[in-house]
């Protein structure tokens, strides 16, 4: 075997703390190299020209580059490879860079520690073989899972390229956080107005099935082949026979019902339709105030109702669909602000709401009516406080990120305050102003100059009721350099934002990461914002990270795009990084049956002998079959026994 | 090239792609400075991890190794993290027995997102092996050849070695059954060439049940001929048939068993190396078995055998003329004064009473292992180090496991993968039986026949005795071959393991 080393610079980012021709210079005198060089960046153009040049000038079998990690750039060295005539996976990376050279300035150990990796990776090349894809087929569907603005987004974007969407959401109605917001910044538009018409087109579309109450219960299969179980929630009530007509909530007497739409501002009744504007517009019953469904007796609704839409009898019910990709779009939900913050009340105050209740109260469509009222006693504030970064950038508590778009609507809120109530006063505490986007800084100003609304930097330490219907906020101006205590009617919390609950059970039934804060993460965080690391798992929207609505839009297109990219190839290539059963050595215990997590080993009957088979469109690669095996009768292709043998010996014989 | 003298140990990372590796880039890419000593090897899955690697590691030269993969549940392919989760708590339990630090391995979880997390843990695990300082090598430890005179535990039960009346039951039984041509073979025990020795008897026709015997000498395994006959059962069925003809059935292998054969039996057909359909059980209670080595310690070596006779506790052996009273509490082996299990857990006939244990009936630790743990590292190492130098790599120890399902494609024998290779080293004799107690972690059943078989006294069975002591602590007092629907502690996991540890690292 002849092999060729390539030892990447990668500007100095290697070679600032490597000695790369040293490395270069020490692998010519590992087993089967033919030829080591290094090179200022392998990944450019030049330098993969390089590999293809030295692969057919000697004759090289396989090629070693040592340079950034593999999950960066291994697909391209593998393209380089093939171009030179090998089988792609005749290759091997050594990640001199994220596990060497920028963890540590020892250059002597880097050096070394460099020429091992490469050493190991050679090792390993050396026991590699030519392995072949296979092609299968894809189902032309996609799953989106919330149907949030960014949910919507995609959806929209990939039934209008002709492939079929389901559409799958928790809530009764789609529409997600916009749909609870009175207008958005920086226009100061109607948020209704402009998401109304693409939640009709979704109800319209006839490519989108909607689930609504439904969650994605489990997710099995591949990319191209997936089957997912959805959970649907029973709504009690017919949606083929109900008109939205709203009868029942006039006459439901469950009239202390949570309002989950309105952000619990006011009590809605156990039949209801969320908002007016609600797509589906049906009417579903909640089973925990329902009286006929908690205490057996009632039925009005059932009564009244016109078309005799209402069925208690409904069961959940779990639906199988079967997709080619799936879309996480679940967003975010607020932090639990209240046990983190006694300071503001913890929950205590009446007074004291979540910017999101305070957008319900703004909206037209609201418990008020659009009418700002106090929650205590229904009057109309003349002071409000705005306090930014609760449960953002605020280390103390664990919670080191910004929630990105909190100034932005706190300027807004504070614009429209001052519309609704000409004659009431707006303050702002804030930490900075972040407003990156177009118009955003601009709009800030307007709030501040033309509005009136006082932003104080610094902040708040308490607040306090004062006795007499007001709440003292005190805080310390960081500009001034001295304390400031407000006197105000309303207290509007800026609360920060995490992924939408239960979005970690939902990352382990999608077989993603996520993070402590329940944010899924992506592929990479420049370069692949959308994809996961699981083939055919894409993401939009918040549920990745904080993202106000144009980039949840913005990413909801991506993903579609990746989506429709992928399932308009007609076939894809399976990965051949599979197990491998060697009929011989095989005695047809089936340990390997039991432990696969895809169900992708059988036992076959082959010449009245059982032995197992692997299903190659099934199997994951994840090995663990391998590692069951007592007589390694089934190995796992590219990551044999042998292959990381080698690697230990070449790490621990030297 | 080496590890930078003075300043460097060896330590080997086996880390998941998908979270562990991605946490190290991004690590990486944060410029978090962290020790150099660590190499790591991708594998696809923490479950890719089999045990033998980080042991394989550690045998060869590594003074540190650290496994990381998903956070449970979080499992890039579901469940992979959680099968490893089990056999890296097994292998760390079980590096002490060897003399090897278990706190030299460490096995973690570390997600793609946790950049910061790694740099503590491959800090704080680079700083505990430098604390520990550079790993003793096998090779080069002092051997010792002490081997203690390990007094046998006393029985759990009573022992005999007299006739037993249900024998008569038996052959009665065994020859209504062969009568009528459903059996291809019944596997039994007859006498051999001396009263104390027992050899295979494969009994085809009713007259051949005349030269069954049923006693202390029935000490080798029915059970592990099993699957080979069965399969020359279908060989045989097979004789005259024509390519396209129906396949006739095969006829059942019948086998006599004592209780810790059954247990064999159990573990066989829950390993699905047999079909329960394929073999027809005839069980009888158990009194106990000798232990030849015990007898010629008595009797001395190189003796004619003239005569044997069991009386209760009391065997008689008349050798070279000269008669020997022996009590069954001196010479019988030390897996029946451990055994709970003296009747089969599965059968289809059963002669005569069951044998009792009571309940509350707890074996001793073996004694060969008290003494182990009763030695530092340092001793332990010195030990095997001495023991495996007597072997000669025979594996009569494998050859007569009746868990040893591989034969003739044990890994010991093999390229193809590459496991052992044929170097007369003690690493070499050394990590085999490794991995022969480590196959057989959770499968074991304590018989001894490894023991039993060693021409060279080494004591292997202690190996897979400390693995199943430690199984048994895992898993809920899991002992194998009692249950025909149990799953093995090893082809499972709970999501929520009760006996397994979050390992910390001081300073983590």
């Amino acid at each position: 075997m002849k092999i060729g080393v390539f030892i990447c610079h990668c500007g100095s980012n290697i070679a600032g703390t490597v000695d790369c021709v040293k490395v270069a210079k020490n692998a010519e005198a590992f087993p089967d190299v033919a030829y080591s060089t290094d090179n200022m960046y392998m990944c450019s153009e030049p330098g993969q020209d390089h590999i293809v040049e030295m692969v057919k000038k000697h004759d090289l079998d396989g090629v070693v580059v040592a340079s950034c990690s593999p999950r960066m750039h291994e697909p391209t060295f593998r393209r380089a490879v093939e171009r030179a005539g090998l089988n792609k996976y005749m290759f091997e990376m050594a990640n001199i860079r994220e596990h060497v050279s920028w963890i540590g300035k020892d250059k002597d150990a880097n050096t070394n520690k460099a020429s091992e990796l490469v050493r190991m990776a050679v090792e390993k090349l050396r026991r590699n073989a030519p392995l072949f894809s296979k092609k299968f087929e894809t189902i032309k569907k996609v799953l989106v899972v919330g149907a949030g603005v960014a949910g919507i987004q995609a959806a929209l974007d990939c039934a209008d390229a002709g492939l079929q969407v389901v559409l799958v959401e928790r809530e009764p109605a789609i529409g997600g956080k916009m749909a609870k917001l009175d207008k958005t910044f920086p226009t100061v538009d109607c948020s209704s107005c402009i998401l109304g018409p693409k939640m009709v087109d979704v109800s319209q579309h006839p490519n989108i099935t909607l689930y609504t109450l439904s969650e994605v219960e489990k997710v099995s299969g591949y990319v191209g082949n997936f089957s997912v179980n959805i959970k649907r929630r029973a709504p009690y009530v017919d949606f083929s026979k109900c008109t939205g007509c709203g009868a029942c909530m006039e006459k439901c007497p469950a009239k202390k019902t949570p309002d989950r739409f309105n952000e619990f501002m006011g009590p809605t009744t156990a039949i209801n339709i969320p908002f007016p504007q609600a797509i589906p517009k049906k009417a579903t019953i909640n089973p925990q105030y329902c009286r006929k469904l908690t205490e057996g007796k009632c039925g009005i609704c059932a009564k009244i109702c016109p078309t005799g839409a209402i069925n208690y009898e409904m069961k959940d019910e779990v639906i199988t669909e079967e997709v080619g990709a799936i879309v996480a779009a679940t967003g975010y939900d607020l932090m639990d602000w209240k046990s983190n913050y006694g300071e503001y009340g913890g929950g205590r105050y009446p007074d004291v709401i979540t910017s999101l209740q305070y957008e319900r109260l703004l909206s037209a469509a609201g418990p008020t009516g659009g009418h700002i009222l106090r929650p205590s006693d229904g009057r109309e504030p003349k002071k409000v406080a705005f306090i930014c970064c609760v449960g953002s950038r605020d280390r103390s508590i664990g919670r080191p990120y910004c929630s990105g778009f909190c100034c932005m609507y706190t300027a807004k809120q504070a614009v429209l305050t001052k519309d609704h109530i000409p004659d009431s006063q707006s303050y702002v505490f804030y930490m900075d102003i972040r407003a990156p986007g177009k118009l955003y800084d601009e709009f800030t100003r307007r709030a501040i100059e033309e509005y009136g609304t006082e932003y104080i930097r610094g902040r708040v330490s308490a607040i306090q009721p004062d006795g007499k219907g007001q709440y003292i906020v005190r805080a310390a101006d960081t500009l001034l350099g001295k304390p400031v205590e407000v006197a105000v009617d309303l207290v509007v919390l800026a609360v920060g934002v995490e992924g939408a609950k239960g979005s970690g059970k939902l990352a382990e039934t999608l077989h993603i990461s996520y993070d402590n804060f329940g944010f899924f993460l992506e592929s990479h965080i420049k370069l692949r914002p959308v994809e996961t690391n699981t083939a055919g798992v894409f993401l939009a929207g918040s549920c990745q990270g904080a993202k106000d609505i144009p980039s949840s839009v913005a990413q909801g297109s991506g993903a579609a795009a990746k989506v429709i990219g992928l399932l308009s190839k007609p076939k894809l290539e399976s990965d051949p990084q599979i197990s491998n059963v060697n009929i011989k050595r095989c005695v047809g215990c089936g340990k390997c049956v039991d432990v696969c997590p895809f169900q992708a080993i059988t036992k076959e009957n082959i010449r009245g002998e059982i032995k197992a088979q692997v299903i190659e469109a099934v199997c994951q690669g994840c090995g663990l079959c391998a590692a069951t095996c007592p007589q390694g009768a089934i190995q796992l292709s590219h990551f044999t026994d042998n292959q990381i043998l080698a690697e230990v010996n070449a790490l621990c014989q030297c | 090239m080496s590890v930078l003298t003075g300043k460097e140990l060896r330590i080997v990372g086996f880390l998941c792609n998908w979270c562990s590796y991605g946490g190290a880039d991004t690590a990486g890419v944060a410029r978090a400075t962290q020790p150099t000593d660590l190499r790591i090897i991708r594998v696809p899955c923490s479950g890719r991890v089999n045990p033998l690697f980080p042991l394989k590691a550690l045998l060869s030269g590594a003074d540190g190794v650290l496994v990381s993969g998903c956070h449970p549940r979080d499992c890039h392919y579901s469940a992979g993290n959680f099968y490893a989760r089990r056999r890296l708590e097994l292998l760390k339990e079980f590096l002490p027995i060897v003399g090897i630090d278990p706190a030299r391995f460490h096995y973690t979880w570390v997600s793609a997102s946790e950049g910061p997390r790694w740099k503590q843990v491959v800090t704080a695990f680079t700083d505990r092996i430098h604390k520990l300082g550079p790993a003793p090598k096998f090779q080069d430890a002092v051997p010792s050849y002490d081997m203690p005179d390990l007094a046998p535990v006393a029985p759990l039960r009573n022992l005999s070695c007299g006739a037993n009346p249900a024998l008569e039951d038996l052959k009665k039984q065994l020859k209504e059954a062969l009568s009528d041509d459903h059996l291809f073979c019944v596997v039994g025990w007859q006498k051999s060439f001396d009263g104390l020795h027992a050899t295979p008897l494969h009994m085809r026709k009713p007259e051949d049940v005349d030269k069954l015997i049923w006693g202390p000498f029935n000490v080798h395994s029915t059970a592990n001929m099993i699957p080979q006959l069965v399969n020359d059962a279908k060989a045989a069925a097979m004789v005259g048939v024509k390519r396209g003809d129906p396949i006739p059935p095969a006829k059942k292998i019948g086998v006599v068993v004592k209780g810790c054969d059954g247990k064999w039996l159990v573990e066989l057909l829950q390993e699905k190396l047999i079909d329960r359909d394929a073999v027809e059980i005839f069980a009888m209670g158990c009194n106990g078995t000798v232990s030849y080595d015990r007898i010629i310690a008595k009797i001395g070596a190189g003796k004619r055998i003239d005569s044997v006779e069991g009386n209760g506790d009391t065997l008689r052996v008349v050798a070279d003329g000269q008669e020997y009273s022996l009590s069954m509490k001196d010479v019988a082996q030390d897996k029946c004064r451990a055994c709970t299990v003296p009747n089969a857990p599965v059968y289809d006939h059963f002669a005569g009473d069951p044998v009792k244990v009571s309940e509350d009936a707890k074996p001793e630790a073996a004694a060969i292992l008290a003494y182990l743990d009763g030695l530092t590292l340092e001793q332990r190492m010195s030990f095997w180090r001495g023991a495996i130098e007597r072997c000669i790599r025979c594996h009569a120890c494998r050859n007569a496991c009746p868990m040893c399902v591989c034969r003739e494609y044990c890994v010991a024998d093999s390229r193809e993968p590459h496991w052992v290779t044929q170097e007369d080293t003690p690493v070499n004799k050394l990590f085999f039986q490794l991995i022969h107690a480590l196959h057989l972690a959770g499968r074991c059943t304590g018989c001894g026949e490894c023991n039993r078989a060693c021409p060279m006294g080494v004591p292997v069975g202690a190996l897979k005795l400390h693995a199943a002591r430690i199984v048994r602590a895992l898993f809920d007092g899991y002992q194998p071959g009692t249950k025909l629907e149990a799953v093995p502690p090893f082809l499972g996991y709970e999501v929520e393991e009760k006996n397994i540890p979050e390992h910390q690292i001081e300073g983590a």
